[in-house]
């Protein structure tokens, strides 16, 4: 299409980021280069993923359109390579205990954005054709922005001694269905037969779950905190 | 130094955001590469005739369309490429799409030819004259269906266009809405052969005695084909067939010739000539250098010139002559064979002398005996056709499955059986067979060239000297005739009697796009959304 479609779509996939980023109190925290240090921790993760799916994942021989779900199932294992990264962001970079997982999770959705989305926008969506998948990207990269930082949210949560032992059973949970969810999604791809839109709508209301519920636990708790005061 | 200037730069772009704006968006304009999107869709197409012939010009002059897809039912043309399928395209139509400046015309032709109701043959036939009568700058495609092409079709001709909406609220809406296609056909525009040659191919067999003492009978059939896009002329009949019964005579006669018992004393001259659709310019040229060369030629004194034209379908056939041979000339000696052969034979046949005077007047010369007329030589033309004016002969629909072996077989038979008859001098109530059993015309072996010569497209513009098709056919002449010569016919550098252009198949692409308008409202839409999320995380954090 045009540059402006292009810059519709930029608009649309960052803008959520630069609103979250001013308005949740990271910016008079002047956390920004905590946030750089966190993208970095993502693309040292990202590279560890792959030389372990480069090694013990070999490409399969298999058509393309057969799906190989126990295959999907063992390379997104893989992913909890992230919540760990997650964690150690957390552990190292120094910051107020709440402000601690924002920065987190705010560090590590932008730098997948810069890294994934940034160069289709820019090879496809100024193409001659026109196609939704640019916008549904867009879309998608402000769900990814909330699953991430719901993710944080719950790895810190998990790492809380004085979180609820009931509690601690939910957040695993939560983990492991966060890490699962691009599996999960494929699985209902290809048995539903969802479209590109409803998959979106999933992926939203999957993420908007999670994300309530772990922000359900986080207010619990931090009133909890508070009341010691 | 340069770093302290470096700073001033930086805080020059800090300090103003308009500026800076400015500064970058025509930046990034720059230097993003032009649309590296791969097409969704891409399809064949075939361009129509372009070529000069005799100072004047034909076909389309244009090669290069990158606008927007119109259906045929549209009122507005200007800056579009029309789609129409083929029984929609009419001429008045079409006059109304070149005045209205239309980009481009796509025309989609159906999957088989050989089985649609006559009736849109006919009107196909009609309008592939009408089209070739004049030239046009709008660039005419043409191209085959198929389910993906009439997706597009069905696409461009429901999407109802802005300038036919009923109010401007409409066609705002619309506008967001609709799902329009850019046609794009990139590339070189088409441009002038320069030094293309055009490739007769001729050979002999002589006579036993002296060469230059025995009379000639001369044997011609021109071998390229003619459509309204050359790409999709294969020709079959009209001349694949003709070139055929050439070759399976030349086996028959080259096969009493080895023989000394039935070596004959005439000499006889095969050519096949090139662009024959286009004024039978390569036997024009190649008749000039035969007569006007200071060596002795055959074709000088030459007893008949026998052109064939079409001749696999059909019950008839009809000898076309511009001045009826006298009594008692070899021509006549041949016409009154042809009729006893017909009747002892096939007594159900029609056979009939046509006698056209020559026009010179006309653009184009109705047949290819013609040529030698004009030089005073004594030729004719056999064909089914019983006019030269039937439009199948300069049509996309000639193809394989008009023709029949059988009939083609039969009719090379009688050819032969004639012109033996006249070479051996075999008295005329005889019923003597000269080509059975091992001497047979063979079905097969016309089948299977039939097959061949009218599996590809044969344009004049592509049968240069690298054709592999020109060098098949002069291999099969070089088996069975002797010294198998190539003849070049280049056109004037100055005055070119005929010039070809390149680009007769393109790849076509179809983008799917959205009006400027829609962006727009894009915009819009995402600011709203923008809007909301500002608004849920203002309250989020407040309520926090």
């Amino acid at each position: 299409m045009t540059f402006f479609h292009f810059g519709n779509c930029v608009a649309l996939a960052y803008v959520p980021y630069v609103i979250v980023y001013k308005c949740s109190g990271l910016a008079e925290y002047s956390a920004f280069w905590k946030c750089v240090q966190a993208g970095v921790a993502y693309m040292l993760t990202q590279l560890c993923k792959m030389m372990i799916l480069a090694t013990f994942f070999p490409p399969s021989d298999l058509p393309e359109e057969t799906f190989d779900i126990v295959g999907e199932f063992l390379k997104c294992t893989v992913d909890f390579a992230d919540l760990v990264g997650l964690h150690f962001v957390m552990s190292k970079v120094a910051g107020k205990g709440q402000l601690k997982f924002m920065i987190a999770g705010m560090g590590w959705a932008t730098a997948e954005l810069v890294m994934t989305r940034f160069l289709p926008l820019w090879v496809g969506a100024r193409g001659i054709e026109f196609d939704w998948k640019y916008i549904q990207m867009s879309f998608d990269s402000n769900v990814s922005l909330m699953q991430h930082i719901a993710t944080a949210t719950l790895v810190w949560l998990y790492n809380r001694h004085d979180l609820h032992k009931s509690l601690v059973s939910v957040v695993a949970i939560l983990l492991v269905l966060s890490s699962y969810r691009p599996v999960i999604v494929e699985v209902l791809i290809h048995a539903v037969g969802l479209g590109t839109w409803t998959v979106l709508l999933a992926k939203l209301l999957f993420t908007s779950s999670v994300g309530l519920i772990a922000l359900r636990l986080y207010v619990s708790l931090s009133l909890e905190v508070n009341s010691y005061y | 130094m340069w770093l302290c200037g470096a700073d001033e730069v930086v805080e020059m772009f800090k300090s103003s955001f308009p500026l800076s704006f400015l500064f970058f968006v025509p930046v990034l304009i720059l230097i993003s590469p032009v649309s590296p999107a791969a097409a969704a869709h891409e399809f064949a197409v075939f361009r129509m005739q372009q070529y000069d012939l005799q100072g004047s010009s034909y076909g389309c002059r244009n090669s290069l369309v990158n606008v927007e897809a119109r259906a045929i039912e549209a009122q507005m043309y200007t800056r579009r490429c029309v789609i129409t399928k083929l029984q929609d395209l009419a001429m008045d139509k079409y006059r109304e799409i070149v005045s209205q400046n239309a980009g481009a015309l796509l025309v989609l032709l159906p999957q088989n030819l050989t089985e649609l109701p006559n009736i849109v043959k006919e009107h196909l036939l009609e309008l592939e004259q009408d089209l070739m009568q004049e030239e046009t700058p709008l660039p005419v495609y043409f191209a085959t269906e198929t389910p993906q092409l009439l997706d597009i079709y069905a696409d461009v001709k429901t999407s109802m266009n802005s300038d036919q909406a009923g109010s401007a609220a409409e066609a705002l809406l619309h506008a967001a809405s609709a799902n329009g296609f850019q046609m794009v056909v990139a590339g070189a525009q088409s441009k002038a052969l320069g030094d293309f040659q055009l490739v007769n191919i001729q050979g002999k067999l002589t006579g036993s005695g002296i060469e230059e003492q025995l009379p000639t009978v001369a044997i011609v059939a021109h071998y390229d084909a003619y459509g309204v896009a050359p790409m999709l002329a294969k020709g079959a009949d009209s001349n694949g067939s003709g070139v055929v019964a050439l070759l399976e005579l030349a086996r028959l006669f080259s096969k009493l010739y080895t023989n000394s018992r039935t070596h004959a004393k005439f000499n006889l001259l095969f050519l096949l000539s090139a662009g024959g659709k286009l004024n039978y310019m390569g036997t024009k040229r190649w008749i000039e250098d035969q007569l006007d060369s200071s060596e002795s030629s055959l074709l000088t004194d030459v007893s008949y010139v026998m052109c064939l034209d079409s001749l696999g379908a059909g019950e008839n056939l009809y000898l076309h002559v511009s001045k009826p041979p006298r009594d008692g000339v070899a021509g006549d000696v041949l016409l009154g064979n042809l009729r006893e052969v017909m009747g002892q034979f096939y007594p159900d046949a029609k056979f009939e002398m046509v006698h056209k005077k020559i026009n010179l007047a006309d653009e184009y010369l109705s047949w290819e005996h013609e040529r030698f007329s004009i030089r005073r030589l004594p030729a004719f033309t056999l064909s089914h056709h019983s006019t030269h004016k039937a439009p199948l002969r300069k049509s996309v629909l000639d193809v394989r499955d008009s023709v029949d072996k059988n009939v083609l077989s039969r009719n090379v038979k009688i050819i032969a059986e004639s012109l033996a008859r006249h070479i051996f001098n075999l008295s005329h109530d005889t019923d003597f067979e000269v080509f059975a059993d091992s001497l047979k015309v063979e079905p097969q072996t016309i089948g299977s060239w039939l097959d061949y010569i009218s599996s590809q497209p044969r344009p004049a513009q592509s049968l240069g000297k690298t054709s592999p098709l020109v060098a098949t056919l002069q291999q099969a002449l070089a088996k069975l005739l002797k010294d198998v010569q190539l003849h070049m016919v280049k056109a004037d550098k100055r005055d070119p009697e005929f010039v070809f252009y390149s680009g007769l198949e393109y790849v076509m692409n179809a983008y799917n796009v959205k009006p400027a308008v829609f962006d727009l409202f894009l915009a819009l839409g995402i600011a709203a959304y923008l809007g909301i999320i500002y608004f849920l995380v203002q309250v989020g954090t407040t309520c926090h």
